[in-house]
This record gives C-alpha cells, sequence and structure tokens, in this order.
C-alpha cells in the first residue's frame, strides 16, 4: 500500500492532487480539517509496485501436505507430530450408548447411517443388542439403509419423525440397552434445521456424536464443527479415514469445535467397524501410512 | 490414550490452554514493547496469571525497558538448556512472569528451520502453563515473527498516526489475513493527540483494510500521549507501578479490561 497524506486548502485542491499524483484508483481513507487546511489521507494499492514479500518458507513436516489452517500449522509444529497431537486435541473412548442414547448428526452423505450400523454391529458382538431408532424418513430409501444393515444382525429399527415420537419410541428401551440414533442430514446452518436437531437432542437426552467425512476443504470443516458444537456434540466421528489424503479437514474441525477425537469410520461395510482414534495412530495416518488391520479393534 | 468422557469439558466451554496475545507493530519505535509490558502489567493486575515472552532475538529489550538481568532467556530454553518454567523470572512489582529474549546473537529469522520450529511452538507451550502469554513481536516482517503472529488467538497491532506507522501496521493486517484468515487481530492506536485525532488514526488504518483487503478490523483502543511514559521508561520502571494512575496508564487499563471480558475489539 502506498500511502500519502495531501494538505490543501479546500478538500476538492485535496482531491485533485490525489488524483494527479496517485492515479484513478487512489482510495481516500481519511479527511479533516486542520486548522485553515484540509488533511485528506489517500493510498493505492499497484499489484506491481508491491515489495517482493517472501512467503514463510515451507516446512518439510508431514503435515505440510495436509493444507492445515496457519493458525493450527503452527501449533502443530517443531515437535513429534503424536506429541503435538495429544497434546493439542483430547481423544475420548466412544460411549455406547447405554448410559445416555448416541445420536448421530452430520451433514448429508457424510457415513451416519454406516456409522450407526457399525455401532450396532458392535453392540450386537458385545451381547448387548441396541435400541436402533432413525429419525430420518425424508429421504427415499433413507430407513431402508439401515434395516437392511439391522436385518443381517437380527435388530429392527425404529422410525421415529418427530421429537415426540423420538421420546415415545425411547420409552421402549429396555434397562440398560444401548441406543442408537441416526438422523437425517443437517445443515446447521439452517435454522428450521438447526432447531429441528436441538429438538430431537432433547427430546431423547442424547449424547451427540458429529460425524464428518474427511477430505473436506478445511475451513468449511471447521465451520460445520463448529455450528455442532454450538448444537451440543462434544464428539467427532470422522469418516473415510481410510480414503481421503489430505487430512487437514478432520484436524481444523476438531480443532474448531471443539471436538473430541472418539473413533474413526474406516471401510465401506457394516463389519468394517471403527478405528478408536489415538494420536499414535492419527500421526500415522498423517504422514501417509494406510490404516492396518490391527488397528481396527472393532 | 483415551480419557473418560466424563473428563471433557461440557460444549461451549473455553479450551482449557490459555490465550495467547502477541502484540505488532510492522514499524519499530511506535511504542510496541512498552504496550506489551503495559498491557501485562493491566491484565496481570486482574488476577491473570501472565507470561510476558519477548519474541526478538535479535534486538530484545523488554529486560531492558524494566530494568532486569535475568539469568536465563529465550536462547537458553531454545537450546535445551533450561526449562521453559526455570527460565520465566517473576517480578513482584509488577505481578507477572517475564521470558526475556536475547540482544545481539542474530535475529530469529537468521535461525535454522529446525530452532525457528522450537521457538513457534515455546508459544502454546507457554499457553498451558500461564492463563495468558503476551508476546511481544519483533518489528518488521520476518517468517518467524509472521508465524508467531499466526498462531496467536489474539494479535494486537499498534500504530500511531505517522504515515510510515500506519503503511506498517497495514502490511501487518494484510500479511496476518494471508497467514491465519479469519483469526482475530484488533488496532491499538498509541501516542494520540487526543481521543478524536486518535480516532482518525483508526479510522485510516480500518479504512484501508476494509477497502484492500475486504475486511473489518476493530479497535482495541486508543492511548493518548503521556509525558510519564517516558519517564517511566527512563526510569527503567513500569508504568503501573511508578504512576498507578495516568492518561496513557488508564488507556492500557481500559483496553486490558476489554481484553479480560473477551471482547477486545469492544
Amino acid at each position: 500500500m502506498r500511502l500519502k497524506v495531501f494538505r490543501a486548502a479546500t478538500t476538492a485542491e485535496a482531491l485533485a492532487d490525489i488524483r494527479r499524483e496517485l492515479g484513478p484508483d487512489a482510495v481516500i481513507l481519511g479527511i479533516r480539517r486542520q486548522g485553515r487546511s484540509v488533511e485528506v489521507s489517500a493510498a493505492c494499492e499497484p499489484p506491481l509496485d508491491e515489495p517482493v514479500i517472501v512467503a514463510p518458507a515451507a516446512r518439510a513436516t508431514p503435515l505440510a501436505r495436509h493444507n492445515l489452517p496457519a493458525a493450527l500449522a503452527a501449533r502443530l509444529g517443531g515437535e513429534r507430530v503424536e506429541d503435538a497431537l495429544a497434546r493439542e486435541f483430547r481423544f475420548v473412548a466412544l460411549p455406547d450408548g447405554s448410559a445416555r442414547p448416541l445420536l448421530l448428526a452430520g451433514p448429508p452423505g457424510a457415513g451416519k447411517t454406516l456409522t450407526a450400523g457399525k455401532l450396532a454391529t458392535r453392540a450386537v458382538l458385545a451381547g448387548t443388542p441396541p435400541l436402533l431408532v432413525t429419525t430420518d424418513a425424508r429421504r427415499a430409501g433413507a430407513a431402508e439403509q439401515l434395516t437392511a444393515f439391522a436385518r443381517i444382525l437380527g435388530l429392527s429399527v425404529t422410525v421415529a419423525q418427530t421429537p415426540a415420537a423420538l421420546g415415545k419410541a425411547l420409552a421402549a428401551r429396555a434397562p440398560g440397552q444401548p441406543v442408537l440414533i441416526d438422523t437425517a442430514g443437517t445443515d446447521p446452518f439452517d435454522a428450521a434445521d438447526a432447531a429441528f436437531l436441538v429438538a430431537l437432542i432433547r427430546a431423547a437426552e442424547a449424547e451427540v456424536v458429529a460425524v464428518l467425512p474427511a477430505g473436506l476443504d478445511a475451513d468449511e470443516a471447521a465451520e460445520l464443527a463448529r455450528a455442532y458444537a454450538l448444537l451440543g456434540s462434544r464428539l467427532l466421528v470422522p469418516t473415510r479415514l481410510d480414503q481421503a489424503r489430505r487430512l487437514g479437514s478432520v484436524l481444523a474441525a476438531a480443532w474448531a469445535g471443539p471436538l473430541a477425537f472418539a473413533e474413526a469410520g474406516c471401510g465401506p461395510g457394516p463389519a468394517d467397524g471403527l478405528i478408536p482414534l489415538t494420536p499414535s495412530l492419527l500421526a500415522r495416518r498423517l504422514a501417509g501410512e494406510p490404516l492396518l488391520l490391527e488397528d481396527n479393534a472393532a | 490414550m483415551s480419557a473418560s468422557l466424563a473428563a471433557l469439558p461440557l460444549p461451549l466451554s473455553a479450551p482449557s490452554r490459555g490465550r495467547i496475545i502477541a502484540i505488532a507493530s510492522g514499524k519499530g519505535g511506535v511504542g510496541k514493547t512498552w504496550f506489551a509490558i503495559t498491557l501485562a502489567q493491566a491484565l496481570a493486575k486482574r488476577g491473570r496469571r501472565l507470561l510476558l515472552l519477548d519474541g526478538d532475538l535479535g534486538l530484545a529489550n523488554v529486560d531492558v525497558q524494566l530494568g532486569l538481568s535475568p539469568a536465563h532467556d529465550i536462547g537458553a530454553v531454545l537450546a535445551g538448556r533450561v526449562a521453559l518454567p526455570q527460565a520465566a523470572l517473576h517480578l513482584p512489582t509488577a505481578g507477572f512472569d517475564i521470558l526475556a529474549g536475547r540482544s545481539g546473537s542474530g535475529s530469529l529469522a537468521a535461525l535454522d528451520p529446525a530452532a525457528l520450529d522450537a521457538a513457534v511452538a515455546l508459544l502454546p507451550d507457554a499457553a498451558t502453563r500461564w492463563q495468558d502469554v503476551i508476546v511481544d513481536l519483533s518489528a518488521g516482517l520476518d517468517s518467524a515473527t509472521r508465524r508467531m503472529a499466526a498462531s496467536a488467538d489474539l494479535l494486537l497491532v499498534v500504530a500511531t498516526d505517522e504515515p510510515t506507522s500506519l503503511t506498517d501496521a497495514y502490511a501487518v493486517l494484510k500479511l496476518h489475513q494471508q497467514d491465519a484468515p479469519g483469526s482475530a487481530v484488533s488496532i491499538v492506536v498509541n501516542q494520540a493527540q487526543d481521543l478524536s485525532s486518535g480516532r482518525h488514526t483508526y479510522e485510516t488504518l480500518a479504512q484501508a483494510a476494509r477497502r484492500f483487503l475486504r475486511r473489518e478490523v476493530p479497535l482495541a483502543g486508543i492511548i493518548r500521549r503521556d509525558p510519564k511514559v517516558k519517564e517511566a521508561i527512563r526510569n527503567q520502571a513500569p508504568l503501573l507501578t511508578r504512576h498507578p494512575s495516568s492518561t496513557a496508564g488508564n488507556d492500557v487499563d481500559r483496553i486490558a479490561e476489554a481484553i479480560s471480558k473477551g471482547r477486545p475489539g469492544a
């Protein structure tokens, strides 16, 4: 920016001086009277006259390729990635839905239904068949996908389209039975969508899990995570962690929420399961290593 | 590695780490270091456990302004000779801790990349130990300064009414927008003749940001010119200790009040 302060007897004279010296693109930044004269600050920003600014050197850390927001990259720099992740993020075990119902929320296509199927599979294998509820009857075939998973597991799916119906469905829960609630894709920036989701959460007194796919734009993911955190979510389940090649959005989302990492969705089928996330596993994934079968504790 | 769910904060609660507040100006000689010290003292007065970190390895002078001879400095911490908590010096009269910079040993910009990473990583590390970490950035726009600014939770850009200061402050805003888009930044006008001319200085800079960067940058506060500031600096004493009530001191105190309430742009 080239800034210059012009003094003249009248504003018109000052403006003429500015046009002559700085050209037609000059912008007036401020005008004030100083005694008998007028003082006008003006500036222009000609792209070619800009001093050459050398950007901060790219760092050869495994994180550089993941397109992290700069503020987060700075916090994660300078030490072992695993240690930095352990310090900057929270990692918690995903509850099983027996203490409080687990409600899966996220944008359309995030993998909520598949995650519900994976959690249901795990519960059945643990000997505690869950109460499986979906609030998504809007989308064609929405309930059918979950029903297909449930049929294999010998479970039924309750469809509850309203907060009241959800409350009623939960009354059928056996004592100590895990509850898994799948929801329709939400736009958390849409007031009606957000209000409906909050009503469902309240009706179920649910623990909300934000389900977000890896590979989104980092800023987009951060804004979504912040929105779900405001709606009451504390937990993040990133999906497609095995497929995505850039994990900046996953870290940006957990950071912005803030949301704690619980587990990560990997693999296309309900039996492929979820992997509990740890700093070491996430660090290895950031370094480009594939997720190993041994990682799959489900 | 997994903690229990009960250990998680409730939704909407603030992260448990302290805040990093970086002070930049672009141009030197606008009162940046003096402001960092006085803001540190004003926040500490409000009961915040605070570290003032001199982010300049080249021409550090926080310790000089305070008349200190610290045993350790940031160089010793970066070299791994002393741990951060041991290197910080507590100042009972001012109520906060300082980590001195280092003068005359080459600038942070000249560090090799690993040392530079370590210097930048000092800030979040300090934020796990102190409630507020104020970083007095060096003048100029070298990459160490830019990365430290980018990792701050709040960047305060100090400017005076001189065209050179405004131009350099604008350059700080512009680069910060590239390095940390959307992060919090506010303007501090220093050495203002009076509140209305300070307001004019702020508006000039804010208008440049609005027109060229398409960004609204709020005003953190205006500090009026006050002969007591020079007097305190000459005596190597913090202003609020030497003059508990002064025009400039009260102006900084108002900025501290807004920051401690979480609205530095108000």
